[in-house]
């Protein structure tokens, strides 16, 4: 095995001396109208904050055609030319197998950007070469962005960067991106490499003697059955692909492969290194890292214990370790719930009342009619505070998840949590989302994206709307005060259980049906901590939350719109049983009645749970018409002057909860003032049985709409919500029934 | 012997990867090559996962996925 990094035939010197540029540029100068870079690196090897760093507020965040991998891109001016920054998917190689290294090496072959910045880690130099070797095999010019370089100072590590470029053939730029030093150094050097790219043509490493003999000879294979491939693939690349057997590649560039071609080509390969050419070609490259790695860098002879050692003593210790899981994510919970809770309930509110009345006063001023007012009122202003109460939550737990991911907390928790997990089908970093879940499961399915196996991440997608989410809160408070007052605490308790037990059950069951035969795997790094830019932790969470808000937010806005046709259709209708909605509940009533509760007013408040559960209470109130209190007339001033004071009220209590010891804010059981009113409804159409049986099946019976539309978003298709869907109808309806049903024959209720 | 088998602390020399397809191709591309020296560092709170140091960093990986490493334990 060759360690040595030895010159290929094909090489060109770097120059150190950059002062000829101009001079030596002439005719092969090339100024290119727009550069386009891609960035390339390992994860955790700073590449996002180095992306944020340069591109900023310019990054445009979007999804990698047909799946649902996210790509950042950013075209902006430097120095004159105009550069396009595409940010390829955070690997450690580039082989056939993940989603995000197919993605990576498709981009790079096919697109052929003009450069490369291969990010890497100058503290884990090796591991990242291993990459760099991989990219280099394209013929791509690269630049290396040495990054996180004061830390490999602080740990007293040399490196010759002279030597890098030099054995590489590539420009090697330190930086370190979370201070803004070396980016624009970075740059400048990325448009000298684009304005003379046959100066800067990457060398070829020798992969020693058998690899490359077979390599030659599978190339002059290749150009004899189609010569056009030499203008579409680099070359030597499409021999390796070849040679390593990697169907993805031969099946896209239509090579009909020539077994005994191959075969021949590699034969004297595999008698001296054995059968496995993929194997052999990782070793090769990795030692080629290692090699230059010995040459480049020096270590420190004495190793200090190092902060992350000591860091993980505790966080990762037999004893400590969970409790102090435990303890981030009753932290990351109540941060997020209880800091968004206040402004989501202020959005809420302000449009639901002054700004309601506003619009309301200002449509009859006009001598607008009624419905307009309505529709106004009741669809649009409502269904914009609608998806306006979601923004705080989903910012607050974007800018948490981000942090736990930035800072390598993340993989620790998944290192904790995974043999649980992992028992009902999932992974360790699935626990986050479903913790999630229980204050509110939309965030929940935007935080499965921190999975990055896509079986992973539509199983924890499933079964995560079965965590009892607060909206389903009021639904149960209403019902318990009205039939279980003596038991509240158990029953609300048990409630919580159930969702937890289906989760297993059910995540068991998908493991061996829907899921079954794939096994994923949990090979992961624990990287080192560090403190994430606040910058670059802003940008995250502003990308996602504006994300939310336009494409999401379309799709609530016109659900909420419909709902409000669905319940004021046919025109003038006066009795709500009249209305679509009452008559869609009474087709649906019969379904209900082998669970207990088979009348449309039940049938019609549970189709209204399907837009968010909570609304199931204020419809039961409206449908079974309690009598509310008379809205106070208002001025305009006393409208404008609550919109503010209620901002402030939300500011205080928010600031509360935070510092509040005691208890979590979102789960206290708080009661709503009509309610009162409808419990006394309620008593008479329900019995204790049906009463319990109608708890389960809202726990049960379907995400709300926001989360299919949070599903679709996630996983660009409505497939996995689909199976939500399908299963937890069935579920719901499956469990009521048994509660019901096995109640009666117990002789209960 | 298997690297499962190692306690924390201990180290070995891996000597062969038993496991097939992406998965070998993963472990490889994490750095885990036969010659390779690993030292298991800790066993999560629960039993599983393990964390091991591997060319430099850290790693971690399920006990099934160790059991396909074979190692010699390095004094």
């Amino acid at each position: 095995m060759s360690s040595e990094l030895s010159r290929g035939e094909e090489t060109s010197p770097v120059q150190s001396s950059d002062s000829n540029d101009v001079a030596a540029g002439f005719s092969l100068r090339n100024e290119r109208e727009t550069i386009t870079v891609a960035v390339a690196g390992n994860p955790n090897s700073g590449k996002s904050t180095l992306i944020n760093a340069i591109a900023g507020t310019r990054l445009y965040v979007g999804n990698w055609p047909g799946v649902t991998v996210e790509k950042k891109s950013a075209v902006f001016e430097h120095e004159g030319r105009k550069i396009k920054l595409v940010d390829l998917p955070g690997t450690y190689s580039l082989s056939p197998y993940t989603q995000e290294e197919i993605i990576a090496r498709d981009y790079l072959v096919r697109e052929k950007p003009d450069v490369i910045i291969n990010v890497v880690d100058a503290t884990n130099i090796e591991r990242n070469l291993y990459l760099t070797v991989q990219l280099l095999e394209l013929g791509i010019p690269l630049v290396i962005a040495l990054n996180i370089y004061d830390e490999a100072e602080q740990k007293g590590y040399k490196i010759n960067t002279m030597a890098m470029e030099e054995m590489l053939g590539v420009k090697v730029v330190p930086t370190v991106a979370t201070k803004k030093s070396g980016l624009n150094e970075l740059l400048k050097v990325v448009t000298k490499v684009v304005d003379n790219p046959s100066r800067y043509t990457p060398k070829h490493l020798n992969y020693g003697e058998d690899i490359e003999s077979a390599a030659v000879s599978v190339q002059g294979h290749i150009m004899k059955q189609n010569p056009s491939l030499n203008n579409k693939y680099p070359l030597r690349w499409l021999a390796f692909k070849l040679m390593e057997g990697d169907s993805h590649v031969m099946e896209e560039a239509s090579l009909k492969i020539d077994d005994a071609f191959v075969e021949k080509a590699t034969i004297h390969l595999k008698k001296a290194h054995g059968d496995d050419i993929e194997s052999i070609m990782a070793d090769e490259r990795y030692a080629l890292a290692s090699g230059l790695t010995r040459e480049v860098v020096k270590r420190p002879e004495v190793r200090k214990m190092e902060i992350t050692e000591k860091i993980d003593r505790v966080v990762l210790n037999r004893f400590l370790g969970i409790p102090v899981f435990l303890a981030a994510m009753w932290i990351v919970f109540k941060f997020t719930f209880d800091l968004s809770q206040p402004f989501g309930d202020w959005i809420d509110g302000a449009t639901a009342g002054p700004i309601s009345r506003l619009a309301a006063k200002a449509i009859t001023a006009v001598n607008g009619p009624l419905w307009v007012a309505s529709l106004t009122t009741e669809g649009v202003i409502a269904g914009v505070g609608f998806v306006l109460a979601f923004v705080p939550v989903i910012f607050a737990m974007m800018f948490f998840i981000t942090f736990l991911e930035g800072s390598g907390y993340m993989a620790r928790a998944a290192f904790v949590m995974d043999r649980a997990m992992h028992s009902m089908g999932l992974h360790g970093k699935s626990f986050i989302p479903m913790l999630l879940g229980f204050g509110c499961n939309v965030p929940g399915i935007y935080a499965t994206r921190t999975l990055e196996n896509p079986r992973d991440k539509a199983l924890t997608a499933l079964l995560l709307p079965l965590m009892s989410c607060g909206a389903r809160l009021p639904v149960y408070v209403v019902f318990i005060g009205a039939f279980f007052s003596a038991h509240a605490g158990t029953v609300l308790w048990s409630m919580y259980v159930m969702g937890i037990a289906l989760a297993v059950l059910m995540g068991v069951i998908f493991k061996r049906t829907l899921f079954r035969g794939e096994s994923p795997m949990f090979i992961m790094e624990l990287p080192p901590y560090r403190m994430p830019s606040l910058k670059s932790l802003m940008i995250h969470t502003w990308e996602k939350g504006k994300h939310f808000l336009i494409k999401a937010g379309t799709y609530i806005f016109a659900v909420s719109i419909l709902v409000w046709f669905l319940l004021n259709l046919p025109w003038g209708v006066e009795n709500k049983k009249d209305s679509y909605l009452g008559k869609a509940g009474q087709v649906i009533a019969p379904a209900l009645a082998p669970i207990g509760f088979g009348n449309w007013e039940a049938a019609s408040s549970l189709v209204t749970g399907l837009i968010a559960k909570e609304i199931v209470v204020g419809s039961m109130a409206e449908i079974y018409a309690v009598q509310q209190e008379d809205e106070e007339t208002t001025t305009v001033s006393d409208d404008l002057k609550e919109i503010g004071s209620s901002f402030l009220t939300a500011v205080r209590d928010s600031f509360r909860n935070v510092f509040a010891t005691l208890g979590i804010a979102s789960i206290s059981a708080e009661e709503d003032e009509g309610a009162s009113g409808l419990k006394t409804v309620i008593q008479k159409t329900f019995t204790p049985l049906t009463a319990y049986a109608f708890m389960a099946f809202v726990l049960l019976y379907m995400p709300c709409v926001v989360v299919a539309i949070a599903m679709k978003h996630e996983f660009g298709s409505w497939k996995w919500f689909g199976v939500a869907f399908a299963y937890q109808m069935g579920l719901a309806w499956v469990v009521a029934m048994i509660i019901y049903q096995g109640g009666r024959i117990l002789g209960i209720g | 012997m298997n690297l499962a088998m190692l306690k924390p602390g201990e180290i070995g020399q891996i000597t062969q990867i038993g496991a097939i397809g992406p998965i070998k191709r993963r472990l490889m591309d994490m750095g885990v090559l036969v010659g390779e020296k690993v030292k298991v560092e800790k066993i999560a709170p629960l039993g599983d996962p393990i964390e091991v140091t591997i060319k430099n960093y850290n790693l971690s990986l399920r006990k099934k996925e160790a059991e396909g490493i074979l190692v010699e334990a390095v004094k």
